[in-house]
């Protein structure tokens, strides 16, 4: 749905943007109230004296609160991207999947088996497969849903790099019997384009043929500026492995991990890429996630001639949350490190201000204001810079980073290196958001607290001096 | 110690500003103290005065400039690694079209300067009797060879990931193995199952040297298990979880496997995973790279030809995001909320002092030098924050762990190097500058019949 | 004879600093009654500020007490003595001491906040104390817009504002010229006389004590009293009359 006006329009762009907004007001709302409300004019300093205050010294007050708006929109900014690698992870896999690896695989990558049928599994899993329509001309026709699979990751030489440039990347290929059905176990879309032909080659023309192949979204976007073009087109065609292969369809964007791959036919794959007969992974979808579970447990203890490693696919890739853990961990320090620095500049602040109102709180005491109520007014000033602040911060955050895709590696720590990348949305939401302002609120407080403290010390006669 | 800051001047232009920075700031603050001590000694007192706010302030500016000295050390270092150095220029061989690289063990024969087989084309002259363009310590084969003491259980505790190597070749290539105890190669070359663990990897699986352990592989599944014997420990540092074991124990059991089945382990023919040759410069590299690109023995499995640093390149573009956010947003951010802190103070402390400013004036002191006091004060506080900081940073991470020990992929702990004190001096002086300037300027021009008039 | 507001019996406060003891006042004793306009003079470092502090329940007496409107200050606890200064003094300062950010209103309302009074009350009762003082037509006016004389009549009524049991007003025409003064003395006069307010007045102008009917003098921690004043004699007349 297109709007006529760009707010509108920006809105409805950012999925759930409009309501996170709602809520995020609502939410600061409900969280000032209390405190507003806690300091309403009865038996208590009044609030208007504060903000007052604070409009007085709008320059001192803008320049603390600017502190904060760099350490709130730094560290939710950065929660962000860490929040869009979770989700990407959390959304990956279907909860019915079961992934089969081979015996002591613990990713696709390092995983090596022989072509498979659906016989070569135990029969209770065999039971479990889902079948589903897939020929509208024919719905009592079903086949199930079980992908083989064929992961590598390739060497691609960027086209035209210039020298002193990076000349090469790494791709991830992979290749399956039937895209289409593959395509349904993974709940993959198109955007554009279709599924490649069955022989999966097309003709250029020139006497020369291509390889059809589907790319992901993260990809395309990569591959266009590769070719200098502002968006890949269906017809183009990228070089691997001194051979030509055309994109006859681009993946949706979605929230999967396969932005970054390419979908191919399997034998082209096996033949160009040394892995003739192997395959990594064999996919088969089973009802819910409790079926996945009994399916993988009896995979792993189901021997034939060989013993096979079985994953559901929501634990494959919830193994992979390390990296986004690491990160985590490291903003977290880096966030309240920087935080000291912005309430070290509100205690700065809050000593001058006392320092130079030390004959109010004389007054005020004398009027019979109590000390504790002098504290509460102090905190309530540095709380009020730290929301200001963490607020715009939030804001200029959500602006800035809400919705970009960016590329990553996840990884699940490991061994020798593994790990894939993936194109994940950077998504500021509501747990960022709370996040962003409990830290300010906390900054306040403690910023703070020192300096509410001496103001609560304050003698009062001897301020009148 | 002052080699190798030097040596960090000349590889980075960041560490040479700092260095410029730095020359100029001491410079310039040794002028002030020489020429104006009075003014000097008065902002001294004043700091000294309201010590607490002083404090505050410094530690604010110390505290940011820790995170960002850290920061800063791996984006160097990221960005360091991924330049050629032509000092130890290796020429990386592996199988070109993807990744992990799995190459026949034959082709050793081909590129290995002591065998019959090497290619024609790498001697000179380019004949039989031409004498190789690199000798045997400038050539090595790796292969990988993973497997777990337990089958049963598949976890960190029971998985070793071996580097298989010929021992002769760990001292002359290996990075930071070239002081290792000769004895412990001469252990490993004595006996076939002998290896080398790191101590973390010696600790995970609960062993000492000396005992033994039995392997099951599970990337070459089929060999048969293989009886390894720990002759020593890997020197402290980027090695603590690595194995080294001996590549004709690993070749025996290939061997061993096509006796029992009459037929070769059907990875057989992949279990060679990398080349290394060193060589000098990157002429050498360009001819020695060329020869090996088109060498048509290795049509069957085409090989690529890239440096060290090329090879690290490709495996952190996916960290691109990460890095790019580190360097152009967290350190700037920090930079600005440094320079916003200098500003808060620093123009609170103008404004409760105008009335001692205006006496200065009345006194007969300039404008400049009003503002000279104030910029002085702030610029001691804060460069000198900034170095001590830089420095405790440097004394703190590198004394305990040899570094910062932000783990990414296969990268060892990464050393703060001294042009750190540059950087901490720098960042401190130029955010307290920065943050400092308009309050100083509005203490130049505190008009002296203002502040009176109010007063009386 | 008049309810005494203010009883300071046997009053002895010292200080100590670095080692050495300072005593500050000696065996005091004073007492006022209601309605009374005391006079209390005496040099810088007689122990005016102490005595005042003592006053206000900022400080307690080594021995003695001090009891206000019969309640005994010296006993109460901060949290008690905080609502017991709000609704028993008003203090008027030399400096004024409003705060700069609130209006002329909203100073004057400042301790009727700690009051549970609805806000039309509140409303009601701060518009006759400035109506009191003549400043009606400067409610919205900051300190800053204000002249010091107009400044020390807001201060006055904050003073009043909560009906206190004493006023005790520090220097109050210190910082004023001779005719601001000498109005702010006069509306000093009034608020005894019309509205039969008991007034501490501390001050070292004469011409200020001389509104006084009774002065005492503080010297080296001791009171001593001084012969009526004017104001006294005029008062005595009248009564009789």
């Amino acid at each position: 749905m297109r709007f006529r006006n760009p707010l509108l329009n920006w809105i409805a762009e950012r999925p759930g943007g409009a309501m996170f907004a709602l809520v995020g007001i609502l939410l600061l709302l409900a969280m000032l109230a209390p405190i507003l409300f806690y300091l309403t004019p009865i038996r208590k300093v009044p609030l208007v004296y504060n903000l007052r205050n604070l409009q007085n010294r709008w320059m001192t007050t803008a320049v603390t609160a600017l502190a904060f708006t760099l350490v709130t929109a730094l560290l939710t900014g950065m929660l962000a991207f860490v929040r869009g690698m979770d989700r990407l992870i959390e959304a990956s896999g279907n909860p019915g999947n079961v992934m089969v690896l081979s015996d002591g695989a613990t990713d696709e990558a390092f995983s090596n088996l022989p072509p498979f049928v659906a016989q070569d599994l135990p029969s209770d899993v065999q039971k479990q497969i889902v079948s589903v329509p897939t020929d509208p001309r024919d719905p009592g026709k079903k086949t199930p849903l079980i992908s083989q699979e064929v992961y590598v990751v390739v060497m691609y030489m960027i086209p035209n790099a210039p020298p002193g440039s990076r000349q090469r990347r790494f791709v991830q290929m992979r290749g399956m019997n039937d895209i289409a059905v593959a395509a349904l176990v993974h709940e993959v879309k198109l955007a554009r384009g279709d599924w490649p032909s069955p022989a999966g080659v097309k003709d250029l023309g020139n006497g020369e043929t291509a390889i059809e192949i589907i790319v992901g979204a993260g990809l395309a976007r990569t591959f266009a500026a590769d070719l200098g073009k502002s968006e890949l087109e269906l017809g183009d065609t990228v070089t691997i492995r001194d051979r030509k292969w055309v994109i006859v369809g681009v993946m949706e964007e979605a929230s999967n991990s396969f932005g970054s791959e390419i979908w191919t036919r399997d034998a082209q794959m096996q033949k160009y890429f040394g892995r003739e007969n192997s395959y990594s992974s064999y996919v088969v979808r089973t009802e819910n996630a409790q079926m996945a579970n009994l399916a993988v447990k009896e995979i792993k203890s189901f021997k034939r001639d060989r013993t096979l490693q079985a994953y559901t696919e929501r634990e494959y890739y919830a193994k992979m949350t390390d990296t986004s853990k690491q990160l985590s961990v490291a903003i977290y320090v880096v966030a309240f490190i920087m935080a000291i620095g912005g309430m070290l500049g509100v205690m700065n602040t809050m000593y001058a201000a006392i320092s130079q109102r030390s004959k109010d709180i004389g007054v005020l005491r004398l009027m019979g204001y109590q000390r504790w109520q002098i504290l509460l007014s102090f905190q309530f000033e540095s709380l009020l810079i730290a929301l200001m602040g963490g607020a715009l911060g939030c804001l200029l955050a959500y602006l800035a980073v809400d919705g970009q895709t960016v590329t990553s590696l996840i990884s699940g720590g490991g061994g020798g290196g593994g790990g894939k990348t993936v194109v994940l949305r950077i998504t500021f939401d509501l747990t960022v958001l709370i996040v962003g302002v409990i830290f300010s609120i906390l900054m306040g407080c403690l910023g703070g607290a020192f300096p509410s403290v001496s103001a609560m010390r304050v003698r009062p006669l001897e301020s009148l001096k | 110690m002052f080699t190798r800051i030097y040596q960090q001047l000349a590889a980075d232009w960041v560490n040479l500003a700092a260095a410029l920075l730095a020359v100029v700031i001491v410079g310039g603050g040794l002028a002030y103290v020489l020429l104006q001590p009075r003014l000097f000694l008065l902002g001294l007192k004043n700091l000294r005065r309201n010590l607490l706010r002083t404090m505050l302030t410094a530690v604010a500016i110390g505290v940011l400039a820790v995170m960002i000295t850290t920061i800063w050390t791996i984006i160097y270092f990221i960005d360091l690694i991924q330049t050629e150095r032509s000092k130890d220029l290796k020429v990386i061989v592996t199988y070109k079209w993807s990744v992990p690289s799995q190459i026949p063990m034959n082709f050793k024969d081909y590129l290995d300067p002591t065998s019959p087989g090497l290619l024609l084309k790498l001697r000179e002259p380019p004949t039989d009797q031409g004498k190789p363009l690199y000798g045997k310590d400038d050539f090595m084969i790796w292969s990988f060879f993973g497997g777990t003491t337990d089958p049963q259980k598949i976890t960190p505790d029971t998985l070793i990931f071996f580097f298989v190597m010929h021992p002769d070749q760990i001292i002359p290539m290996m990075d930071d193995l070239g002081d290792l105890d000769p004895k412990l190669v001469q252990a490993m070359k004595e006996k076939p199952q002998a290896c080398l663990l790191g101590k973390d990897k010696l600790k995970a699986i609960n062993k000492q040297v000396g005992e033994r352990f039995r392997l099951t592989s599970f990337n070459y599944k089929g060999l048969e298990d293989l009886d390894f014997e720990i002759v020593g420990v890997l020197p402290d540092g980027r090695y603590n979880a690595s194995a080294l074991m001996n590549m004709e124990y690993f070749n025996a059991a290939f061997d061993k496997y096509e006796n029992k089945f009459k037929a070769p382990h059907p990875l057989a023919h992949k279990r060679l995973n990398l080349i290394w040759i060193r060589v000098k410069d990157r002429d050498m590299f360009d001819r020695i790279g060329g020869v090996i690109e088109d060498a048509p023995e290795f049509n069957q499995y085409p090989v690529k030809v890239e440096t060290a640093s090329s090879l690290i390149g490709s495996f952190l573009e996916s960290y691109r995001v990460i890095f790019m956010a580190m360097k152009f947003l967290l350190v700037p951010g920090m930079l600005a909320v440094m320079a916003l802190v200098m500003a808060n103070a620093i123009s609170i402390t103008v404004r409760e002092r105008r009335t001692e400013m205006a006496v200065l004036k009345v006194l007969g002191y300039s404008p400049n030098q009003v503002m000279l006091l104030i910029l002085g004060e702030a610029l001691f506080v804060g460069a000198l924050a900034g170095m001590l900081a830089a420095g405790l940073t440097f004394a703190f991470f590198n004394g305990l762990w040899g570094g910062i020990p932000f783990r990414i992929g296969f990268f060892p702990v990464f050393r703060i190097p001294e042009s750190a004190f540059l950087w901490g001096l720098g960042i401190g002086a130029v955010t307290t500058f920065l943050g400092s300037a308009i309050p100083a300027w509005t203490a130049r021009s505190v008009k002296v019949s203002e502040v009176f008039s109010k007063v009386a | 004879m008049s309810v005494p507001i203010l009883e300071i019996r046997n009053v002895t406060k010292s200080f100590t600093r670095g080692g050495e003891t300072l005593t500050v006042l000696r065996d005091l004793n004073l007492v006022v009654g209601e309605g009374e306009f005391l006079g209390i003079m005496g040099p810088s470092g007689s122990g005016k500020t102490t005595l005042l502090n003592l006053i206000a329940g900022l400080d307690k007496p080594n021995r003695g007490d001090v009891r206000i409107g019969g309640q005994a200050v010296s006993a109460m606890n901060e949290a008690q003595l905080a609502t017991w200064r709000t609704r028993n003094i008003g203090f008027i300062f030399q400096f004024y001491h409003l705060l700069p950010v609130l209006t002329a209103f909203e100073n004057v309302e400042l301790p009727l906040l700690l009051l549970p009074i609805s806000a039309q009350k509140r409303r009601e009762q701060v518009l006759n104390a400035l109506d009191l003082v003549g400043l009606s037509d400067r409610l919205h006016h900051r300190p800053g817009q204000l002249s010091g004389g107009q400044q020390q009549r807001v201060g006055i009524a904050r003073a009043i504002v909560t009906d206190p049991t004493l006023i005790v007003a520090d220097e109050p025409t210190g910082d004023l010229d001779a005719r601001s003064a000498v109005e702010i003395m006069n509306l000093m006069d009034e608020l005894q006389r019309g509205l039969k307010k008991t007034i501490l007045l501390v001050t070292h102008d004469p011409r200020a004590a001389e509104h006084a009917q009774r002065v005492v003098h503080l010297e080296k921690g001791q009171l001593l009293e001084s012969a009526p004043t004017e104001a006294a004699l005029a008062t005595a007349v009248s009564a009789a009359q």
